[in-house]
């Protein structure tokens, strides 16, 4: 080390000067190297790859069916495709399979198949596939945890002949083609499948836009187009100047990754903090996709299994206490809207109730008086019996944004000013379902998404306050509720449109009196671009973006 | 010969410990090690699912049996298999370790240049570029990494879009991430080398050497700077479990790929074997530095160095 700085050298004028002449190295040649990288990116006209910058996590599975999560949903998107479809009014349309019936008793489906649709290994989309699509979900050694939510019912896949498939279930399932649209359930080449989970998981066969070529683990997957791609969903198409590959990023950081966007380094990204919003839509160069996620809103439930909001005046206490438009209003600047309803705004059988979600003090304080907790202690909370109105809130960074945090803590403080003590406590995921199979929580904010109005089953059915076999259970707020049941049961097996839209209103108007929710506004699922990426829009099964016929423009 | 033979065992011992330390540590977390194959946390699978997961990685096992077998396979170099990821531990290890030790590599080096530059302009006469140092220097020590790699991202990125905000493969792509690491830990070598300058300068050596008749610069040369940088050398082990530390944050923030962000997103996903593999792998690099330094410092200082034959602790 007495290297560093040579013994004999007059070291005040050489040493330092040669200091000085490395930094100003390390400073140019970066520069150098910057320019003459940015002009490949922005400036070629002809280039068609495409940047995407995604801010979820990155999947550990590229195969939907393995685990199942959104991060697995966005990717997958692009390379595989599912059964059916939604419309923009949220109707079920056509995708591998063209058309369909169920028998009258509910028990039977047969599905005709695309004749078109081709994997990207060159083998058919046949009844085959689909029945072998179906077992591997059904399989526990593929360790699904939620496609095969979707296929619980079918307890057999019949191939009639390459083009027909019959499904006979165990018992009617009016949310079967809601949730075949799924992208946890979408389908894969057998061929594929059959390679074993790793090879499966690193590199999916689908037959959807574009193929996997590449996955460097921890930076990007690279997507390449399917040249032979024919068969999008209703409603989207193919175009001849799509883009030929896409560069499939993981930038964590919402600062960075929008940094990244400004510079060009990046042409789409998701997840943008609400301020990057504000911004990117006053900006020239950049767009806004604003494609709220279908299932339950973003809400806090409010536990009604124990104290203190085992008492309705209460609960109705808390939610008459919060002031939340103004929280939204000041934290979200004018870039999403406020919920009333347990159901996403995107569902067609979402039902707001405004009236319930009334912000008054008065009321809140009368409410407490009246339920017994008329005593304050010193810090200003309320009392009763020597127990104080606490009720403890555990929020995990998975489950809830920064911005949405602040605004758990501007609750927290209006609720206060009315005696409520909401103690905040900041987990990791997995300490975070441990806490709420410990039932330790007696608000908690924990968003759903799965298509149509079946996802009220899933949440506030009496049956999903029993915990699954991991500790999970998805009815928080632990409804347990005869008459709300049978709403439910018809949701789930009713395959009459108009009557199981009425079930799904009388199921949102009984939660709505319960109390036991307080809808914030719609899972949020926003995607800035930049002005050059035209014609993107998001599926409407899932709300993942549709990259299948994105051009780039100048 | 018995020195090496000491310090290999010290070694053996260190990683045992640690590795028994930390299977013992992860048994205590909350959270179902056989979720990491089904999605992660908070899974809906079912029982044949989640058993079907424990068989596969013998989470079904006594956890001493489960101990027992750790230690014989990592005796035999063998990591297992990670929980989320289906590929070996190592083959994960293999393709996170290159781009940390670049990154930790190109930060300590820049850590080094700031600091001297720093040093350099405080031994200097002027009192006003002594304080303006011993000021910056502060500042690096105190400032948050996490906050320093946004802001740069901010200005440098955003702003005047000289770097790119995020990795690109490139070398222009470290530079933001390599100052976000180095600002700091230069900003300690810095403080700690100073103050061991102060201390040559008043060292009665300095006056026999003045009486001796060597320069002015040479005394500085020969005699101070030696003895500045001695506190700083000492502190580079500590730096490089500092760099590791920092490279969490930082290759989350820059989007690089590397140890880091494998540890976090594998503590996260309650995937075993990964964060046991990390953590040995950070046990190793740190005895590795700690043994570089002490040889490094006896070349520098001959004093150690005949300590360290004699096997003296150090004070």
């Amino acid at each position: 080390m007495s290297g560093i700085l040579p013994a004999s050298h007059p070291w005040r004028s050489r040493a330092t000067g040669a200091l000085a002449l490395a930094f100003a190295a390390a400073l140019v040649i970066p520069l150098a190297a910057c320019s003459s990288g940015g002009d490949s990116n922005g400036g070629d006209a002809a280039s068609t790859t495409l940047t995407y910058a995604t801010g979820d996590a990155e999947p550990t599975c590229l195969d939907p069916h393995v685990g199942g999560n959104y991060p697995q949903a966005l990717v997958g998107s692009q390379v595989m495709e599912s059964m059916v479809s939604l419309d923009e009014k949220g109707s079920i349309v056509p995708w591998l399979a063209t058309e369909w019936e169920q028998s009258d008793d509910g028990l039977t489906w047969d599905f005709t198949l695309n004749a078109d649709a081709k994997f990207t290994d060159g083998t058919p989309v046949d009844a085959a596939a689909i029945k072998a699509n179906i077992e591997h979900l059904q399989n526990p050694e593929t360790g699904s945890s939620t496609g095969y939510l979707a296929v619980q019912q079918i307890a057999e896949v019949e191939v009639v002949d390459a083009q027909h498939v019959r499904f006979s279930m165990t018992r009617p399932d009016a949310a079967l083609l809601e949730s075949l649209a799924q992208p946890w359930v979408a389908i894969m080449s057998p061929a594929g499948i059959e390679r074993g989970k790793e090879a499966n998981c690193a590199e999916p066969i689908g037959s959807g836009p574009f193929k996997v070529s590449g996955w460097d683990r921890q930076d990007k997957i690279t997507l390449v187009r399917n040249e032979e791609y024919r068969t999008p969903p209703t409603g989207f198409e193919v175009v001849d100047d799509s883009v030929t590959e896409i560069v499939w990023r993981f930038i964590p950081d919402a600062t960075a990754r929008f940094a990244a966007l400004q510079s060009g380094q990046v042409d789409i990204i998701d997840n943008p903090l609400p301020d990057q919003i504000t911004e990117a839509i006053k900006s020239d160069g950049l767009e806004h996709l604003n494609a709220p996620r279908p299932g339950s809103s973003n809400r806090i439930e409010l536990n009604t299994a124990q104290a203190p909001f085992d008492d309705a005046k209460v609960r109705e206490a808390f939610i008459s206490a919060t002031d939340l438009n103004a929280g939204i209003e000041t934290l979200f600047e004018g870039v999403t809207e406020r919920s009333y309803s347990a159901l996403s705004s995107v569902e067609p059988t979402a039902v707001q109730s405004p009236k319930a979600y009334v912000f008054d003090q008065d009321r809140a304080n009368r409410l407490l008086d009246e339920a017994g907790w008329s005593e304050k202690n010193a810090d200003g909370i309320r009392v009763k019996d020597g127990q104080t109105l606490t009720a403890r809130f555990p929020i995990t960074g998975s489950q809830s944004t920064q911005a949405e945090q602040a605004l758990f803590e501007q609750i927290q403080a209006s609720t206060r000013e009315v005696g409520f003590d909401v103690q905040i406590t900041p987990l990791d995921l997995s300490s975070w379902y441990g806490a709420l199979g410990k039932h330790e929580y007696e608000l908690v904010s924990a968003p759903y998404t799965k298509i149509g109005p079946d996802v009220l089953r899933f949440l506030y059915h009496s049956d999903a306050t029993k915990p699954a076999p991991s500790g999970y259970f998805a009815n928080h707020s632990m409804l347990q509720d005869p008459e709300l049941d049978a709403k439910l049961d018809v949701i789930g097996t009713e395959s009459d449109p108009a009557i199981r839209a009425q079930a799904a209103k009388d199921a949102q108007e009984i939660i709505a009196e319960t109390h036991a929710i307080l809808p914030i506004y719609d899972q949020q699922n926003h995607f800035l671009y930049r002005s050059a990426v035209q014609d993107l829009r998001a599926l409407p099964t899932v709300s993942t973006p549709w990259l299948g016929s994105v051009r780039l423009g100048e | 010969m018995r020195t090496i033979a000491r310090r290999a065992l010290g070694a053996v011992v260190v990683m045992f410990t640690v590795a028994t330390l930390a299977f013992i540590a992860l048994q205590f977390i909350p959270g179902d090690p056989a979720e990491a194959a089904l999605g992660g946390p908070g899974s809906q699978a079912t029982e044949e699912a989640l058993q079907a997961a424990r068989a596969q990685f013998g989470l079904d096992r006594p956890i001493v049996v489960q101990y027992l077998d750790f230690l014989w396979r990592l005796v035999r170099g063998d990591l297992g298999v990670s929980y989320s990821q289906h590929i070996p531990v190592a083959e994960v290890l293999g393709r996170a370790v290159p781009p940390t030790f670049i990154l930790a590599l190109t930060a300590l080096i820049a850590a080094w240049l700031l600091a001297l530059v720093s040093v350099l302009v405080a031994s200097g006469s002027s009192r006003i570029a002594r304080g303006f140092t011993l000021m910056i220097d502060l500042f690096a020590a105190a400032i948050p990494g996490f906050w320093l790699a946004s802001m740069l991202v901010l200005v440098f990125a955003g702003s005047l879009a000289w770097f790119p905000a995020v990795s690109t493969g490139g070398f222009n792509g470290i530079v933001l991430p390599t100052i976000s690491l180095a600002i700091p830990i230069a900003g300690f070598l810095a403080q700690v080398c100073r103050s061991g300058i102060d201390d040559a300068q008043r060292a009665p050596f300095i006056e026999s050497a003045r009486a001796r008749g060597e320069s002015e610069l040479g005394i500085r040369l020969r005699h101070v700077l030696r003895h500045g940088v001695v506190p700083g050398l000492n502190l580079t082990a500590w730096a490089l479990g500092s760099l590791l530390g920092g490279t969490a944050v930082i290759e989350v923030i820059f989007a690089r790929p590397g140890l880091g962000r494998t540890l976090v997103s594998a503590v996260n996903g309650r995937d075993i074997p990964v964060v046991l593999g990390v953590v040995l792998l950070a046990a190793l690099a740190y005895v590795v530095a700690a043994f570089i330094t002490d040889i490094v410092i006896a070349r520098v200082d001959p004093r150690t160095e005949a300590r360290i034959e004699q096997a003296v602790p150090r004070a």
